[in-house]
Order: C-alpha cells, then sequence, then structure tokens
C-alpha cells in the first residue's frame, strides 16, 4: 500500500491508530488482506474515513469485535478496515426510562455488566458477549435463545446514529421507546452486515432483571418426541423466556456423559412464584409418551450451559465443515433436523443441530466424515478445520439443505464454511422480486458501493 | 401536473368500472366528500376518484393507471387515522381497502395469521379468541381502525408498553409498490434474508406502497389479568408513581394516566367510578400467569402508595375491570360532552419527564386561553394532551395549532419525539426539523425515492414543506396539494 495513503489515514485518527503491512494479519478475511486498519475515535472521524475511501475507491470493511465476519460473501478487496474498537463509551442510561445509549464498539459483555449494576438489562443474549460489540450485533443481527420471549435487535432497537457513504452523519428514530416519527432507519440498518453504513452508536429499550433466572434441560429420546413437547408447549399457558432444541450430536457436545436422544433448553425468568410453578408444571405438560428426565439448573451452571449453546456452532462436532442458518415454521424444525441429518448421511457426512425451536430458526451444522480431523482457528472467530473433507461433497450436502429447507418454504443461510465450499455454494438464497428495492435503497445510501461491496443478498 | 378534463375523468372512470365492477368508483363530488378528510379534520381535501379494490391484482392495475395517467394515489383504511396521513392529493386516487376485509389463514399451531388490509383491528381478535388467541396491538380506536392502516402508522395503544407496537407483530407483507409490482417482503418465517423491507414499511404512512396481505403474530390470551386503580391528590405523584413501578422491576402490560378535567368529563357522562375531586388518577394493568399476580399487583399498590397515592385499589372482577377501562377508552366522546371541539395532540418523552412536561402542557395551553384533558399512555411516555376549543369562536384554531406545536417543541427539547403513534402526516410533516436534522431528512427522503422515484405514491406527507425547510435550512420540495391550493390549514 502506498505510504501516501497511510499519512492521509494517519492526518485524520493519528499515526497510533493506523496499521498497515504485517500489523494487519489479524485481520486477514477469508484469505485476503485489507490494505490497512484504522481506529478512528470519534464519529467525525469515521466519516472523513468514508469520505477518504469514496474519493480513492477503496472498499471498506467496518469491523467490531470481529465475531461475525465470515458471515456473507467473501470480499474481493477488504480495503480498509474500519474498526469501531475506540468508540466505546456507555454515553447515558437512564434506569427510570428504561433506555441507555451507548457508542457501537462498546461489547455487549460491558454494556450488560453497566446496565446490571442498576438492576437492568438488553434482553438480547447472542454467542460471544465478551467479543461481540453492540454495533457489530446491529449490523449481524445476531440473537439468541432469550429471543423466544424478548425478540430480536428489531424489537429492542429505538434509536442509531449511522454514518453514510458519503460522509453525512445520519440519525434515526430516537431515544424514546415508542416513536413513529418519520422511516424507521433503525429496521433497516438491523441485518444490513454494513453495507448501508456504519453504526456509530445505538440507543436500546431494557429490561428489569428478573428476580429469578432458572434454565431446564429436558431430555428425550428422540428430536421427534422434543418438537412435540415445544408443540405442547407452545400451547400451553407456560411462557418460557428460551425454547430451544439440541439433537444428539449437539447434546453430546453440551454433557459429554449423556446418553442418545435430544433435549430442550428452556428459560423460566420471572418473579419467584412464576418460575417456581412453571418449572413444576413442566413435567405435566412435557410428559406423555416421551421419557423425560429434567435438571434445573441456577447461577453459574446455567450461564455456562447458555454459553455452551452459543458455542455449539464451533463446538458441537470435532470437524466441523460448514454451518448453515434455516427459517422455518415452529412446527417444521423437528422434521427438517430429522431429514437434515439423514442428507448428512447420504452424503457421508456428520451432522449436528440447535434450533430456537418456538421461533423456528435452526442451525444445522455438517461435520466431517471421519470425524477425525481437528478444528484449526481461523480469522473471525470461525469454526475451523474440516480439510480432510472434499469440499465438493461438502458443497453437495449444503446444496441438498437448502434444497430440503426451500421445499419446506423456509430459507437458508450459509453462515460459516471454510472459502472452498463458499465458492461452490450461495451463501444467500436468491433473493427474487425484493432485490430490485434493496439494490435501489444500497444505490441510494451508497452509490458508490464503499460499504462490504458484494457482501450482501443478491451481491448488494 | 394540469387537472384532469372532464372528458378525461369520465374515460378513467369507465376504465376503472371495467376493472374493478360497477360500485367501487365513486366520482361525483358528494359522494367524494366522506373521504376529504380523516379523523383530522382540520384538514380536508377531494380527491378525483375513491375506488374500492377486492383483490391485490386489482390494487395494482390501479397503481399501474395512476401511473400511466400521472396522478397521485393514496390508501385508505378505515379514515379514524390523525394525522391527516391518507388524505388525497392534487385530485388523483383514493384507494379504499374496506372491502379486502378477510382473515384469509389462521394457523394457530405456528401463531400467525394472514389478513387482508381492510380488516378492522379488533375482528382479528374476535376470529381467534375462541381458540384462546388475540392480535395485541390495540390502538383506541381497535373498534373501527384496519390493519392495513395501522401498518402504515405503525399504531400503538395502551398495552404497547409491554407487547410492543405494530411493527413488533408484522412478520411479512404482500405490497404492491409504487410502480405497481406485487412482491412479498418478509413472510411466515424469522430472520428473512437482506433488508429488513417489512421493518421499514410499518410506519412508512403510504409512501412505500400499498399492502394487500399481512402475516402478524398473534398472542395467547394470558391466563390471569389484574387491574389497579391507584388515586392522587397532585399529577406530579402520579408521575412520580410510574417511575418507581419500573424501578421496582415490574413491566406492566398497561400504565394510563387521566387528569382530573377528563376524569369528571368521563363522570359526567358514564359513571365509571373514578374520584372526582383527583387530580390525577393510574390505572394499571398487569398480565400472564395467575402464578406471583399477586404480588404484582402488591409490589406496584406499594409503590403508588409510596409515591404519595391517596387511594389504591384492585379491581375485583371483570366487571369492574371493564367499568375502569372505558373510563378510560372513552375519554374522546367525554370531552365531546363538554367542548364543541378538541384537537388530540401526540407527543413522546423519556417517562422520567413526565412531571416537568405536563407541567409545562398546563402553561403553555393556559396561555393560549384554552383547556386541556390529558389520558395518556404513561409507561412509555406517550402523552395525548386534547386541546378544547370552540370552533365558532374567531382564532380559536390558530390558537390551538400554536399551543399544539409549543408542546412538541418541549417534547423535542427533553430529547422525545412529535409522535408517539399518529403519525407525521400531513399534520407534522413541518415539525420534522424540531428532531430531525437536514442530513437526517436528505436520507428519509433517499429511502422514500428507492421506493417511490415518481412521488406519486401518497404525496406532501411526512416531509416538511417550503416555511420549515427554510426556517431550518433545508431544500424545499414541493408540496404538490399547498402548491395547488387545495388543501389549507383551516
Amino acid at each position: 500500500m502506498d505510504s501516501n495513503l497511510a499519512r492521509r489515514l494517519a492526518a485524520i485518527v493519528g499515526e497510533r491508530h493506523v496499521l498497515t503491512g504485517i500489523e494487519c494479519s489479524p485481520y486477514v478475511l477469508e484469505g485476503r488482506t485489507p490494505e490497512a486498519v484504522v481506529f478512528p475515535g470519534a464519529r467525525e472521524e469515521v466519516a472523513a474515513l468514508l469520505v477518504l475511501a469514496g474519493e480513492d475507491g477503496m472498499p471498506v470493511t467496518p469491523w467490531g469485535g470481529g465475531t461475525r465476519m465470515s458471515v456473507g460473501l467473501p470480499p474481493a478487496r477488504p480495503g480498509l478496515v474500519l474498526s469501531l474498537k475506540r468508540l466505546d463509551r456507555l454515553i447515558e442510561h437512564e434506569p427510570g426510562d428504561l433506555t441507555a445509549t451507548a457508542e457501537a464498539g462498546l461489547t455487549l459483555g460491558a454494556f450488560q455488566e453497566a446496565l446490571g449494576r442498576r438492576g437492568q438489562w438488553l434482553s438480547l443474549d447472542p454467542p460471544n458477549p465478551r467479543e461481540g460489540t453492540l454495533g457489530g450485533i446491529v449490523a449481524s443481527n445476531a440473537s439468541g435463545p432469550r429471543r423466544h420471549l424478548y425478540g430480536t435487535m428489531r424489537d429492542l432497537l429505538i434509536g442509531l446514529t449511522v454514518i453514510l457513504a458519503d460522509g453525512s452523519i445520519v440519525r434515526g428514530g430516537g431515544k424514546v421507546v415508542k416513536n413513529v416519527a418519520g422511516y424507521d432507519l433503525p429496521k433497516l440498518v438491523i441485518g444490513s452486515f454494513g453495507t448501508l453504513g456504519v453504526v456509530v452508536e445505538a440507543t436500546f429499550k431494557l429490561r428489569p432483571r428478573p428476580d429469578t433466572d432458572r434454565l431446564v434441560l429436558a431430555r428425550f429420546e428422540r428430536v421427534k418426541d422434543a418438537g412435540a413437547a415445544v408443540r405442547a408447549l407452545m400451547a400451553s399457558d407456560l411462557i418460557p423466556s428460551a425454547l430451544d432444541l439440541v439433537d444428539t450430536e449437539a447434546l453430546r457436545a453440551l454433557d459429554p456423559g449423556g446418553r442418545e436422544g435430544a433435549a430442550l433448553l428452556l428459560g423460566f425468568d420471572g418473579i419467584a412464584e412464576q418460575v417456581e410453578w412453571q418449572c413444576a408444571e413442566l413435567p405435566k405438560i412435557l410428559g406423555a409418551g416421551a421419557r423425560v428426565d429434567t435438571r434445573v439448573l441456577d447461577g453459574a451452571e446455567r450461564d455456562a450451559l447458555w454459553q455452551a449453546v452459543g458455542a455449539l456452532p464451533r463446538a458441537a462436532l470435532p470437524g466441523v465443515t460448514g454451518v448453515m442458518k434455516w427459517g422455518v415454521l415452529p412446527s417444521q424444525v423437528a422434521e427438517v433436523i430429522d431429514s437434515g441429518g439423514d442428507v448428512a448421511r447420504r452424503h457421508g457426512l456428520t451432522a449436528a443441530f440447535t434450533a430456537h425451536a418456538g421461533m423456528g430458526i435452526v442451525t444445522a451444522i455438517l461435520g466431517s466424515s471421519s470425524g477425525g480431523s481437528t478444528p484449526g482457528g481461523s480469522s473471525g472467530g470461525s469454526p475451523g478445520g474440516g480439510a480432510a473433507v472434499a469440499a465438493t461433497s461438502v458443497a453437495a450436502a449444503l446444496g441438498d439443505w437448502r434444497a430440503l429447507v426451500h421445499a419446506a418454504g423456509g430459507h437458508a443461510m450459509l453462515e460459516w464454511a471454510p472459502l472452498a465450499v463458499k465458492e461452490r455454494v450461495p451463501v444467500w438464497d436468491p433473493p427474487g422480486a425484493p432485490q430490485r428495492i434493496m439494490a435501489r435503497l444500497k444505490a441510494e445510501l451508497d452509490p458508490r458501493g464503499t460499504l462490504n461491496p458484494g457482501r450482501f443478498v443478491g451481491g448488494i | 401536473m394540469p387537472p384532469l378534463t372532464d372528458a378525461r375523468k369520465q374515460a378513467l372512470r369507465r376504465e376503472m368500472e371495467t376493472l374493478l365492477g360497477k360500485g367501487a368508483v365513486l366520482s361525483d363530488p358528494e359522494e367524494l366528500l366522506s373521504y376529504e378528510s380523516d379523523g383530522l379534520t382540520l384538514f380536508r381535501a377531494l380527491a378525483d376518484f375513491v375506488v374500492f379494490p377486492q383483490s391485490a391484482e386489482h390494487v395494482s392495475a390501479l397503481v399501474k393507471l395512476a401511473q400511466r395517467e400521472q396522478i397521485p394515489f393514496v390508501a385508505r383504511g378505515a379514515g379514524t387515522g390523525l394525522s391527516g396521513g391518507c388524505l388525497p392529493a392534487e385530485g388523483g386516487l383514493v384507494i379504499s381497502l374496506m372491502r379486502m376485509n378477510r382473515v384469509l389463514e389462521v394457523d394457530y399451531a405456528n401463531q400467525i395469521a394472514v389478513v387482508e388490509p381492510g380488516l378492522v383491528n379488533l375482528h382479528l381478535s374476535w376470529a381467534v379468541g375462541p381458540q384462546g388467541f388475540y392480535y395485541a396491538p390495540d390502538p383506541s380506536s381497535q373498534q373501527a381502525c384496519t390493519i392495513g392502516g395501522n401498518i402504515a402508522n405503525n399504531s400503538g395503544g395502551p398495552h404497547t408498553l409491554k407487547y410492543g407496537v405494530t411493527t413488533n407483530h408484522v412478520l411479512g407483507l404482500e405490497v404492491v409498490l409504487p410502480d405497481g409490482e406485487l412482491i412479498w417482503i418478509g413472510g411466515k418465517t424469522r430472520d428473512p434474508q437482506g433488508y429488513d423491507l417489512t421493518g421499514l414499511f410499518v410506519g412508512s404512512e403510504g409512501t412505500f406502497g400499498i399492502a394487500t396481505k399481512i402475516v402478524v403474530r398473534l398472542m395467547k390470551k394470558p391466563q390471569a389479568v389484574k387491574t389497579v386503580l391507584a388515586v392522587f391528590d397532585e399529577v406530579d405523584q402520579a408521575s412520580e408513581a410510574v417511575s418507581a413501578i419500573i424501578g421496582r422491576g415490574l413491566v406492566p402490560a398497561a400504565m394510563e394516566m387521566i387528569d382530573q378535567l377528563t376524569i369528571q368529563a368521563v363522570e359526567d357522562a358514564f359513571g365509571c367510578g373514578y374520584p372526582r375531586d383527583a387530580a390525577a388518577a393510574l390505572l394499571i394493568e398487569v398480565d400472564g400467569l395467575a402464578a406471583g399476580m399477586d404480588e404484582q399487583a402488591e409490589r406496584i399498590s406499594q409503590a403508588c402508595r409510596e409515591a404519595g397515592a391517596r387511594d389504591v385499589r384492585v379491581a375485583r372482577d371483570t366487571a369492574e375491570r371493564e367499568l375502569l377501562w372505558k373510563g378510560r377508552k372513552s375519554a374522546f366522546g367525554a370531552y365531546g360532552r363538554i367542548s364543541p371541539a378538541y384537537m388530540v395532540m401526540d407527543g413522546v418523552i423519556p417517562r422520567t419527564k413526565l412531571p416537568y412536561v405536563l407541567r409545562r402542557v398546563n402553561e403553555i395551553v393556559a396561555a393560549h386561553g384554552l383547556r386541556v384533558g390529558n389520558v395518556f399512555h404513561a409507561g412509555d411516555g406517550n402523552l395525548h394532551p386534547n386541546l378544547l376549543y370552540d370552533p365558532r369562536e374567531p382564532g380559536a384554531e390558530a390558537r390551538v395549532v400554536a399551543a399544539g406545536g409549543e408542546i412538541l417543541k418541549v417534547c423535542a427539547e427533553v430529547g422525545g419525539s412529535i409522535s408517539g403513534e399518529h403519525g407525521i402526516g400531513l399534520e407534522k410533516a413541518d415539525y420534522m426539523p424540531l428532531i430531525f436534522s437536514e442530513a437526517d431528512l436528505d436520507c428519509m427522503y433517499r429511502l422514500r425515492r428507492a421506493f417511490n422515484p415518481t412521488g406519486l405514491c401518497n404525496p406532501g406527507k411526512i416531509f416538511p414543506s417550503r416555511k420549515a425547510c427554510g426556517e431550518a435550512g433545508i431544500a424545499y420540495r414541493p408540496h404538490p396539494i399547498e402548491e395547488k391550493g387545495l388543501a389549507q390549514r383551516f
């Protein structure tokens, strides 16, 4: 990279906050090295960097905690990696308003800690809270088990400040929990994977921390039985905060001493009486037909298990070769998992599944044939390894998974795979008719295609 | 754009009748009169046609026709909106969705329903009620307003404190885009890929197209409900109780405040059991599991007493609960009995600013020689000051509008918003610069251009007009009805 560029970047953020050459190696993305990494310390610096990149025709890759950088199509050229790490202040937390505003580079873990000191939390529990940043979670629409009751980012983000490619600093939404003034820019930015603007600040709706919070692990003989229990639960009066389902392989990773079978992981929170009543009621609802044994967890044990569930995409199998995220109807979850297992076996591969069953969101993890290859570290905290298995057979299995989910009326996204597999399997589903509007939105907000070009749906 | 000639109008009428059938096209001025305003009668504008499609294909054909003829068009539901959002512009076409009012599909196992836009909000809850379900967003007009209209305005209601507003309950939409193309955005499954066009469409006030099918979430009816009435001698005490309840880790389903003027009007009209001499009352509802319900009610009562409530009572039975809610929901009717006219305001503030803002509202209203009744969603800081006035009194409407503007300024100053659920429409377009910068508005303008490049789909809404732009230094974009003198503020 030319030293002239380094000088111009340093003029904006200061020399100490520019990395070049070999220093960029932690930011290598899908084997491609960025030209520079910058760490702006103010929103105006972010704006100036975007203007500079636009003028030079250099792509910009916004970077939060780096935990989801492997999602999406590989960049042709990462260009300038723009890290939000230094923008990490908690700006305002007003407990009486149940709202808080923070900068995008603050990690979710640090945010929750600060909120927790005053008895509140952001009711969102995606994996990797210690590394994942608020901006990254917004941009990638990450979520976790408690979305069952508390929803996803679209239900919690009430306002944001985003820097557009032309350097304009734009606010959408506001700081109040109810607001219909103007278009809902926060909704557009959530899940846009940094293709429309760089989030620098966000305001969230909070909840009081529950008095009591328990995790119940209920085992079943088969995925099918767990699926039937999900339906029974959804039809019951119980109000679980989480309703996750794991198959045999995933369960084995969570509980190495465990037997064959499947399990539900249920969250119950609220005041003690509510939680106790639900835990007592649960066996009656789950009971019929299924051989069930349940364990109720609290405190550190509970947190550790939820954390392990979040880590399943990397840990469920010894050699992960691909991870897909499916969206189907809740009533279809058990069936697509069983069929998905059959598909993997037909290709001579192992598979594991975990699902937010009440929401119809399935994470499908494809393993290797031998199960012997070692997961290796790779950039962006992505799952590793699987090099022993031919990319072609992995790609064929993933293609069949996608066809299976499409036949059920759902959608499938390749969340992680080695580059060789990504070259053979589309990351995203074909976007269909909405593509035209999405492309126009992109053209309006980022006409030069500066931000994460080519990473998103439909090649946006 | 020149107005349509009579001959052209005749030809268009015939063309649309061929498409929709007889009785589905109105063009006589007397018939059009019913469609010249919505619930906000300060604004009026006459359309060239009001048409009643019965299918998405009809809507698509009408939109294509409007684009071909370059005439503006706007979708209309029940016309209960309160910001002039569905007013026609420059003549043009009003597309009424009232004949598309079916529940198309209900999937109880997956807790979703597919409905048409003209379906009345409450009718959906009626349809799924026998199976133990309901549709959560409950605007006060829910007996009349349509789900399509709720989509346009991202409508709320008293119970949105716990359950969220319309956008939190919509998974997907079939829409006719402003160029007539019929597409699905979102669907029945969660986390669809691509930009969240559904989230962007909800609340776009009819400027991004017309929804023709709507996938909504259904909620299970709660096992138990408890309603608490807390009575205060000072408004500040009631405001403080709101924060105290939140501070105790409770999120009630609803938390509504009713002031003295409103209590008296309601009691005169309906006798719902509110004490006439109270300065303010809080109507608080918790719902959910039966277990723990008494404890929640107790925590609420305690918080209210500590904030200075002189009386706290829990409704003993359904009849008493319904009577208390009747008082809340019939406030508008009661105003009608004590004042020839009133204007419903809608603003949002951080709830901790309630005591200050309510004092400011009273000062502003008094300075303009008006009366105000407050009945609002205190839990989420969504104010509804109702300015009472007599339109026959010269200058009264101007004073109402001036006071309303000052109240919105106060909302903006404390970090709030100029609309919590009624929308911007025509009414508040000029106030947008109070909370949005030039860059913010320019970004919104770009979003509109992506969906609605010709601007014919519900023109003149949301974006500020010449005067407000001048004040805020924002580039003026013409306001079609204003140009033609077809709509005026009074």
